[in-house]
C-alpha cells in the first residue's frame, strides 16, 4: 500500500496538507490534515468586552482579516441592537471588496495560474508572462490600497468598529478609486477570458451543493442575513448551526462541516453557482458567455468564478463612491445593551464566515467562529479522492500528487484560519489490521458477506460470513438475506463490514480495508457495493462502513477458493479472534 | 567581485501567517527582494524550496505543536542568525494569552471535546524563544512594512535591524493627534512597541497594543492612572493583556504581590 502526501502544500496560506492511501489500484483512503496548531480563539476572546473581541478576531487569517472583522461586528451589532446609517453599510461593503480584489488577484495570479503554466511561482512566470503579473500586482495593490483606507492598515487595520468607522475617507481619496477602478476594467474583462478559457482537467468533476450567503434586493454581493443553497433552500444566518452542523476529526485541528450528511462547497464557485443570475453589466454579459454546467461540478472553476467576482467588483466599487460621496460621514452609533446574542455571516474571499456571539453583562461569555476553509474540507477530500480514483484507473499514478495539489489549491484554501498539503502513501500489507482491530474493539461489527460460490474466489465473502456464524459471531449476514430493513434494524450504531473479493491489482490474498465512502468513487466497487447500500445504509452509518476486500486468484466457474484465497480468510478469522 | 547572496528562509508556525503576507504585500519591492537574495524557502510564495544551511531564517507565529518545535529546532540548527517576525513568534500571540498552562488544557477540551488528535500534538501556544535563541525581534501584529524593508536593507548588507526604540505615544505626538487618555479613552500608546505610526489614534481609535508592549514602558504608572481614570482593574488587565503573549506574565505577578 502506498502513500502520495503532500505534506506542505505550498502557495496557500497557513499549514495543512492531503493523504491519499493507494492499495493495489484502489485509493483507501483519502485525508485533508490540518497541521497549523490550535489557537483556541472562541476561548480567548470569553470574558472580552465586544471592542476588544472585534480587536482580536480579525488576527485569525490576514488573509480574510476585514471579512473576519465585518462577520464579528455584523454579529455583534445583531446582539446588541445597533442599527448603522446607509453611509457606513456601503463603506463596510467598499472595504470589503477591497478585500476581494486583493485576495483573489492574490489567489489567481500568484497561487494558481503558475499551475496551469507550469512555473514553479510567479516571480518566475514573469519571464514569460510579464504583463499580466505587473498588471496583476497594481490590481492587488490596489485592492489593499481600499483596505488601507478604510481600515487604516493593509493588513489587521482596527477603522472599522461597532457601529461604524473611526474616520471616514475623503471624497478625493474616494473619488481617486472610483477613476482608478474604472481603468482596471478592460485587464478585468481579459482576466475573466483568461481564467475563463483555462483548460481545466476534468478529472475531479462530480456534483456537490453550493451554499452562499443571500444579498437583499435580488442583488449579487457579500454579505446577507440569509443563506442559500444552490437547491433552492433558503436558511436564516441566525440558524445558521442548520447548515454548519460542526464535528471534529480527529486528523485535523480543522472543524468539519456537513449539510444533511453530505458535503456542501463555499466560496466565488458557490457564490457565481447560487447568485450568477443576478449578475449585472459586463459581468452579466461574461456569465451569460462562459457559464456552463462544468462549472456546477467542477471545484477548478473556481478560479474562473474568481476572476468574474473581480469583474464584478471592479464594477461595483464606481457604484458603491457614487452613492457614498452624497451621504454625510455619521458619528459612531453608541449602544447602551449589556446581553444579547447574535450572528453575522459575510463571504470572505474563499466562502461564508459565521460568527456568532453571546454577550452577558456587557462581555463575551460565548463564541462561536465558522470558517469556509472548515466548511470546505469535507468536499477537499472528496473531490481529491475522485481525482485520486480516476488517475489510478486510467494508469496515471504519477499525476495523482499534482493533481490533488491542483484541487486543493483551487478551493483557496485558507489554512490559518485554523488549518502545509499533499501526499500520496502505498498502504502497508498490514494495514487492514489495525483498523479491523480499531472497529472489533468499539461495538460488535455487523458483518455481510458478499459474492457468489459459483465462482471460485468470487465465494471468500460468503465463506468467511460462514465461517464467523460458525463461531458463535451474531449480527453476521450473507447477501442474499439482506431485506431493506435488515441493516437499519441490526445496525444501532455499529460499523458495519462488508466481506468480499475485491480485485486491486495486488497478489492473490493480499488484504485491504477500504472504507465504503471512498470507494462509492471507484467506478467497480460502486457499482457492486452502492445498490445495495442505497436506501439500506442512512449517510450518517455510511462513514461508519467497510469494505474487508481479498484479491482473488480467479474468479472463473467453480467451486473451488484458491490456496492464498483461503490461507487470507485464515489470517482475518485469527485477527478477529485476537 | 561580487559578494555571495544571502540565504533567507521564511517560515511560518501557527498564526495568520499575517507577516508572512506583509512580506507578499510588499509589491514593488518583491521582485527586489527575490533579485536581492536567495529566497531558500517561503511557502506562501513559492513551490520549490530547500532545507539547506541559512544566512538568516525570518519565522512568524507561536509554536504551538510538536511537529513545529521540531521544525523550529531544524531551522535554528541550520541558520546563523534568527528574527522572530511579529508578536506571535516574539510574545506567543494572542493565542498565549491564557496565562496558566492549566486554563490552555481545559480551553482546548471545550473546543474540541475529547478528540484523541492522531496527527501531531498540541503544545499550549509559546513564543520561539521559550525553545531557541532568537537573535532578533520584529514586533508588530503584523510587523511593519518600512520596518521589514530597513530590516531586509540592512540584513542583506551585513548589519543588524534599527527598530523604534519609544512608544507609539511618541508617533502619536509627532502626528500631532489630540491625546486619547486626556479624553478618557483607554489607549494603550505610552506602552506599545513604536513602528505602526499610531495608525489608530490618527483614525481617532485608541491604540489596542497589537505591537507588544515597549520594554522600557512604565506599566505601573499607567496602570493607576487608568484606576483614577475609573476603569475596572480586571478592563485595564484584559486589555494589557490581548496582544502581550507570556511577556506581560511578570507584571501581572507584581502586580498581584502589591494587591496583597
Amino acid at each position: 500500500m502506498k502513500k502520495i502526501s503532500i505534506e506542505h502544500l505550498a502557495r496557500v496560506e497557513g499549514n495543512g496538507g492531503v493523504t491519499a492511501t493507494i492499495d493495489g489500484n484502489i485509493v483507501t483512503d483519502v485525508k485533508f490534515i490540518v497541521n497549523e496548531g490550535p489557537r483556541l480563539i472562541e476561548r480567548l476572546t470569553i470574558g472580552k468586552t465586544p471592542e476588544e473581541d472585534v480587536n482580536l478576531v480579525p488576527r485569525i487569517c490576514a488573509i480574510c482579516t476585514l471579512s473576519h472583522k465585518y462577520a464579528a461586528i455584523r454579529a455583534m451589532e445583531k446582539a446588541l441592537d445597533v442599527k448603522v446609517p446607509p453611509k457606513v453599510t456601503l463603506l463596510r461593503e467598499f472595504m470589503h471588496l477591497g478585500e476581494m480584489v486583493e485576495s483573489h488577484s492574490l489567489h489567481l495570479f500568484y497561487l494558481a495560474l503558475p499551475d496551469y503554466v507550469g512555473f514553479p511561482n510567479a516571480i518566475a512566470m514573469a519571464s514569460k508572462f510579464a504583463f499580466e503579473v505587473k498588471i496583476a500586482l497594481e490590481m492587488k495593490q490596489f485592492g489593499n490600497h481600499i483596505m488601507k483606507v478604510m481600515s487604516g492598515r493593509t493588513i489587521h487595520g482596527e477603522n472599522p468598529v461597532i457601529g461604524g468607522f473611526g474616520k471616514f475617507p475623503t471624497r478625493d481619496e474616494l473619488v481617486w478609486i472610483k477613476n482608478r477602478a474604472i481603468q482596471f476594467i478592460p485587464f478585468v474583462l481579459k482576466t475573466v477570458k483568461l481564467f475563463a478559457e483555462l483548460d481545466y482537467p476534468d478529472v475531479p468533476e462530480a456534483e456537490t451543493l453550493y451554499a452562499c450567503c443571500h444579498p437583499p434586493h435580488k442583488k449579487y454581493g457579500f454579505a446577507g442575513d440569509e443563506i442559500i443553497l444552490s437547491n433552492g433552500e433558503i436558511i436564516n444566518a441566525q440558524a445558521y448551526k442548520n447548515l454548519t452542523n460542526e464535528f471534529v476529526v480527529s486528523h485535523s485541528y480543522c472543524k468539519r462541516s456537513q449539510y444533511k450528511g453530505k458535503p456542501y462547497s463555499v466560496g466565488a464557485l458557490a457564490r457565481v453557482n447560487c447568485l450568477g443570475e443576478r449578475l449585472e453589466g459586463e459581468a452579466q454579459k461574461m456569465y451569460k458567455k462562459y457559464f456552463n454546467s462544468r462549472w456546477t461540478k467542477n471545484p477548478l472553476f473556481n478560479n474562473a468564478a474568481q476572476a468574474m467576482e473581480l469583474l464584478y467588483a471592479f464594477e461595483r466599487i464606481p457604484e458603491v463612491v457614487n452613492e457614498a460621496v452624497q451621504l454625510p460621514d455619521p458619528a459612531i452609533v453608541p449602544y447602551k445593551k449589556k446581553e444579547g446574542k447574535g450572528a453575522g455571516a459575510v463571504e470572505a474571499p474563499r466562502g461564508t464566515l459565521f460568527h456568532y456571539y453571546e454577550i452577558s453583562q456587557g462581555l463575551v461569555s460565548r463564541s462561536d467562529l465558522i470558517t469556509p476553509t472548515a466548511q470546505n474540507a469535507e468536499d477537499i477530500e472528496r473531490y481529491c479522492a475522485i481525482a485520486a480514483q480516476k488517475l489510478l484507473d486510467a494508469g496515471q499514478e504519477n499525476k495523482i500528487k499534482d493533481r490533488m495539489d491542483l484541487v486543493v489549491r483551487s478551493f483557496d484554501p485558507c489554512i490559518s484560519c485554523s488549518v502545509h498539503m499533499t501526499q500520496v502513501k502505498k498502504a502497508s500489507q498490514d494495514h487492514w489490521k489495525e483498523k479491523l482491530a480499531e472497529l472489533m474493539t468499539a461495538t460488535a461489527p455487523v458483518f455481510v458477506g458478499m459474492g457468489t460460490s459459483e465462482h471460485s474466489d468470487d465465494g471468500a465473502g460468503l465463506e468467511l460470513a460462514s465461517q464467523l456464524r460458525r463461531r458463535g459471531f451474531k449480527n453476521v449476514w450473507l447477501e442474499t438475506e439482506l431485506e431493506d430493513r435488515t441493516l437499519a434494524d441490526t445496525n444501532a450504531g455499529r460499523p458495519v463490514i462488508f466481506l468480499d473479493a475485491v480485485d486491486f491489482g495486488e497478489a492473490p490474498g493480499r488484504i485491504t480495508l477500504i472504507p465504503l465512502q471512498t470507494a462509492a468513487w471507484n467506478s467497480v466497487l460502486s457499482h457492486r457495493f452502492l445498490p445495495l447500500a442505497a436506501g439500506r445504509i442512512s449517510l450518517a452509518l455510511m462513514k461508519n462502513s467497510f469494505i474487508l476486500g481479498i484479491q482473488p486468484a480467479s474468479i472463473q466457474e467453480g467451486k473451488k477458493i484458491s490456496e492464498p484465497v483461503l490461507q487470507a480468510l485464515e489470517k482475518i478469522l485469527e485477527h478477529i479472534k485476537n | 567581485m561580487q559578494k555571495a547572496k544571502l540565504k533567507i528562509g521564511i517560515y511560518e508556525l501557527t498564526g495568520c501567517a499575517g507577516d508572512a503576507l506583509l512580506i507578499v504585500d510588499c509589491e514593488d519591492e518583491l521582485v527586489n527582494i527575490f533579485k536581492a537574495a536567495d529566497i531558500e524557502s517561503f511557502l506562501m510564495a513559492k513551490s520549490d524550496n530547500n532545507d539547506g544551511p541559512l544566512d538568516v531564517a525570518l519565522v512568524e507565529g507561536s509554536v504551538s505543536t510538536e511537529r513545529e518545535l521540531k521544525e523550529l529546532l531544524d531551522i535554528r540548527k541550520r541558520s546563523k542568525v534568527l528574527v522572530a517576525i511579529g508578536i506571535c513568534a516574539g510574545l506567543g500571540g494572542i493565542q498565549a494569552n491564557c496565562l496558566q498552562a492549566a486554563d490552555w488544557e481545559d480551553h482546548f477540551k471545550k473546543i474540541y471535546g475529547n478528540v484523541e488528535m492522531s496527527i501531531t500534538k498540541p503544545l499550549p501556544p509559546k513564543p520561539i524563544d521559550a525553545y531557541v535563541k532568537v537573535d532578533f525581534y520584529l514586533p508588530g501584529c503584523p510587523i511593519g512594512r518600512e520596518q521589514f524593508l530597513s530590516t531586509f536593507t540592512r540584513m542583506i548588507n551585513g548589519n543588524p535591524p534599527e527598530l523604534s526604540r519609544f512608544p507609539v505615544c511618541m508617533e502619536c505626538k509627532w502626528n500631532e493627534n489630540d491625546c486619547l487618555l486626556n479624553k478618557n479613552v483607554l489607549c494603550l500608546g505610552p506602552l506599545t512597541a513604536a513602528g505602526c505610526g499610531s495608525v489608530c489614534i490618527n483614525y481617532h481609535l485608541p491604540c489596542v497594543g497589537c505591537w507588544g508592549p515597549y520594554e522600557e514602558a512604565n506599566n505601573t504608572a499607567e496602570y493607576k492612572l487608568l484606576v483614577e481614570k475609573g476603569f475596572s482593574r480586571s478592563h485595564i488587565q484584559n486589555k494589557m493583556a490581548n496582544f502581550s503573549g507570556t511577556k506581560i506574565a511578570d507584571f501581572f505577578a507584581q502586580l498581584k504581590g502589591e494587591k496583597k
